[in-house]
Formats: structure tokens, C-alpha cells, sequence
């Protein structure tokens, strides 16, 4: 009887703690990496797998359907230093293959950061671009001058890029010929 | 030699008790995982439409740090989420874009499987007329149809979605251009629509 216990409440440990593990990791598999940034493309998809529905429900995200547009998430730099708020950032770029794109600042818990601004991101349509239809958005804690993005008091920051009504296919090899903006860092303490 | 073998054979009698936490731990591993869209505390569903009665829409406040809303929310669309429960019959969503302003329509089961998503710029004029049924009512109505009903249908730009299961939300997405659009956007999303039918004879 002893034994029977035992091994019932190991394969319950067991089987649990891989679960815990499974959805405490980045939220799907077969992520499209873009530089710094990444994106999940199936987690927007009608076949999205058990795996990733596991992640998506206690991650408490609605992520953007396929037919929505793209979602990108960076955590670091181009040089892959982690995102850190006591710096300056640099994001610059051309004009992107959607109808309209945001870009905003999180928390690493997915939350808009508080900032004296009140402003929690910037969009496409509100860009200040040179002639070429390039552009340069600084993010930093205190006001820049031009396209400025607040960062919050937290130290460790996600950027998230969306881009909507995307000319771009979720599924396809489209993403090879996507360029997404520059993350650089700059002056930090 | 005797020791040696009293605990080789404690050994080989372990190896059925280790298979079976094995096959045991996989076990709950796939239920629990299955499990968990339905019992996750925070998911959107139970965050967004749980709560909500059925055809009834809900607006939703942008996300801001004090309403922070699912994760990883865009600060600059403004939600409109609608339940629904086939089982009392099918349900129709409208709305209407304005051209500037761009709007998304994504059908969701309770589980976060996303069956429809579509933008205004797939459906003609901007105008989303979507009837969300069961596989069952699908046929009732196909077969109570009869071919000038059809083309009436087609003409309404109706789009039929097939829901595998029956519970679930619906959830509208309409994108401010820039800061402090909330009375423009507001005026649009007053105009959407969310109602159950009848269901078919």
C-alpha cells in the first residue's frame, strides 16, 4: 500500500511541475526572431497547440489573430544587452508594411509603465518622420525632443511592436524580407 | 553473493513501480495541461467576458498602468468584448469602420483558441456581419435556406463562423491614431452590435 502512495504522489509531483515549467517559459513554440525582436505567429492562429493555449490562458494575453496583424516583443538591444530602463535607447527605422503600428513600453509582467508623461506609446500615424519616411524615436525616462517614448520607474522594460493590418502573411516566408527597427542603446549610468 | 543478489532483485522489482510514476507523471502532465485553459484564474475569457450576460457588450478602457487590462495590452486600442453561448442560439455581431480609424473583429473560443479574426479591410465597406453558430445550426439553417434566402444573405455580406464549441467571446479591436482620440473612438464603438438569434427549426 505504501509504495502505491508513493509512486501515485511522485507521479503527481512530477507531472505537475512539468506542466508548471511547461507555461512558465516563453508563451509558443517556433518563435520568428527578427533581430531583437520576436514574435509567436501561431499563438493568433486557429491551430494554435495545447501548449501554447496553456501559455496564452495563464498569461492572461488576448493575442492578435492572425488576420489582425503581427505582434513583436524585444527583451534586449540589438547587441542583446537586456532592456535596461536607467538608459537611453535609440529605436530607428523605416516605415513598416502595416496600415498602422504601435509601439509601447511594458513592464516584464505586461503592464503599460507609469511615467510623469502619462504616455505609454507611440503610433505610426503620430511619427515625426524625416523626407525619406525614415524615423528615430528615442526611449528614455526624462523628455526628449522629437519622437520620445517615456520609460517607467521599473528597471527591466519589454518594448512591443505591432503592426496592424500587416501587408506582410503571419505563415509565410514574408517575415525574411520584414525589417524591423534598430533597438540601440545609448548613454546609461 | 547472496546480498548481491537480494539487491539486484530489489532493483529489477523497482523497475515496474518507476514505469509507473513514468506513465502516472505524463499522465497528469497532458490532463493538467488540457486542464489548464478552463481553469487558468487570469485568462482573457475569465478576465474579459466571463461575467458578462450573453449579447451583451462591454466596453472596455484603454490600458493604462492602473487598468493594465489582458497583458501586453495595446495603449492604443480600445476593446469591445461580447460573450457568447451557442446553446441558447446563434449569435450577430456588427459594426461599421469609419476609414480612419483601423477595426478588427476576432471570434475566440473560452479556451483562447481564436477561430475568426478579420479586419475592415477584408470585409466590404468596412462592415462586419458575422453569425456565429454550432456545426449543427449551420445545417439547420442551410437547410430551412432556401436559394433566394442565400443570395439575400450574400448580399447582406453576412460571413457565417463555425464555432467548435459552443462558449466563448468576441472581441472588437478599434485603433486610436494618436493620444486623446477617446471621443472619436468612443462615437464609433457605440455602433457596435451583439445579439443572440433565435435558433434555427
Amino acid at each position: 500500500m505504501r509504495p502505491l502512495l508513493a509512486a501515485t504522489l511522485a507521479a503527481f509531483g512530477l507531472g505537475l511541475a512539468a506542466t508548471a515549467l511547461a507555461v512558465s517559459g516563453e508563451p509558443g513554440f517556433d518563435p520568428v526572431r527578427l533581430g531583437p525582436w520576436t514574435s509567436w505567429p501561431q499563438l493568433g492562429a486557429p491551430e494554435i497547440d495545447p501548449y501554447e493555449r496553456a501559455n496564452v490562458a495563464m498569461d492572461g494575453f488576448a493575442p492578435i489573430g492572425l488576420n489582425e496583424g503581427l505582434s513583436f516583443i524585444a527583451r534586449a538591444d540589438d547587441l542583446g544587452a537586456p532592456l535596461d530602463a536607467r538608459c537611453d535607447y535609440t529605436i530607428s527605422g523605416t516605415d513598416l508594411p502595416a496600415r498602422l503600428w504601435t509601439l509601447a513600453a511594458y513592464s516584464e509582467g505586461g503592464r503599460p509603465q507609469a511615467n510623469p508623461a502619462n504616455r505609454h506609446g507611440l503610433t505610426s500615424a503620430g511619427l515625426l518622420r524625416t523626407d525619406s519616411g525614415d524615423f528615430v524615436i528615442a526611449a528614455a525616462r526624462q523628455a526628449r525632443p522629437g519622437n520620445w517614448l517615456p520609460l517607467g520607474s521599473t528597471r527591466s522594460f519589454v518594448l512591443a511592436l505591432r503592426l496592424y493590418q500587416a501587408s506582410t502573411s503571419a505563415l509565410s516566408s514574408a517575415y525574411d524580407g520584414l525589417s524591423l527597427p534598430k533597438i540601440t542603446r545609448g548613454a546609461c549610468p | 553473493m547472496s546480498a548481491r543478489i537480494s539487491r539486484l532483485d530489489r532493483a529489477i522489482g523497482l523497475i515496474p513501480w518507476a514505469l509507473a510514476v513514468v506513465f502516472g507523471a505524463v499522465a497528469v502532465h497532458l490532463l493538467s495541461l488540457l486542464a489548464l485553459p478552463a481553469l487558468a484564474p487570469h485568462s482573457a475569457y475569465r478576465r474579459l467576458a466571463a461575467n458578462l450576460p450573453v449579447g451583451e457588450i462591454r466596453l472596455l478602457p484603454r490600458a493604462t498602468p492602473d487598468n493594465p487590462g489582458p497583458s501586453f495590452s495595446d495603449p492604443f486600442a480600445f476593446l469591445a468584448v461580447c460573450r457568447f453561448d451557442l446553446t441558447g442560439g446563434p449569435l450577430r455581431l456588427r459594426a461599421t469602420a469609419d476609414g480612419d480609424h483601423p477595426l478588427s473583429v476576432s471570434v475566440r473560443l473560452a479556451d483562447g483558441a481564436i477561430v475568426y479574426s478579420g479586419s475592415d479591410s477584408q470585409t466590404p465597406g468596412g462592415r462586419f456581419n458575422i453569425l456565429i453558430v454550432t456545426r449543427s445550426q449551420a445545417e439547420a439553417i442551410d437547410a430551412a435556406r432556401d436559394e433566394q434566402d442565400e443570395a439575400a444573405a450574400a448580399d447582406t455580406g453576412e460571413l457565417r463562423v463555425v464555432a467548435p464549441r459552443s462558449k466563448g467571446f468576441a472581441l472588437f479591436r478599434l485603433l486610436a491614431l494618436r493620444e486623446g482620440e477617446a471621443d472619436e473612438v468612443a462615437a464609433q464603438r457605440a455602433g457596435f452590435e451583439c445579439k443572440s438569434e433565435k435558433p434555427p427549426a
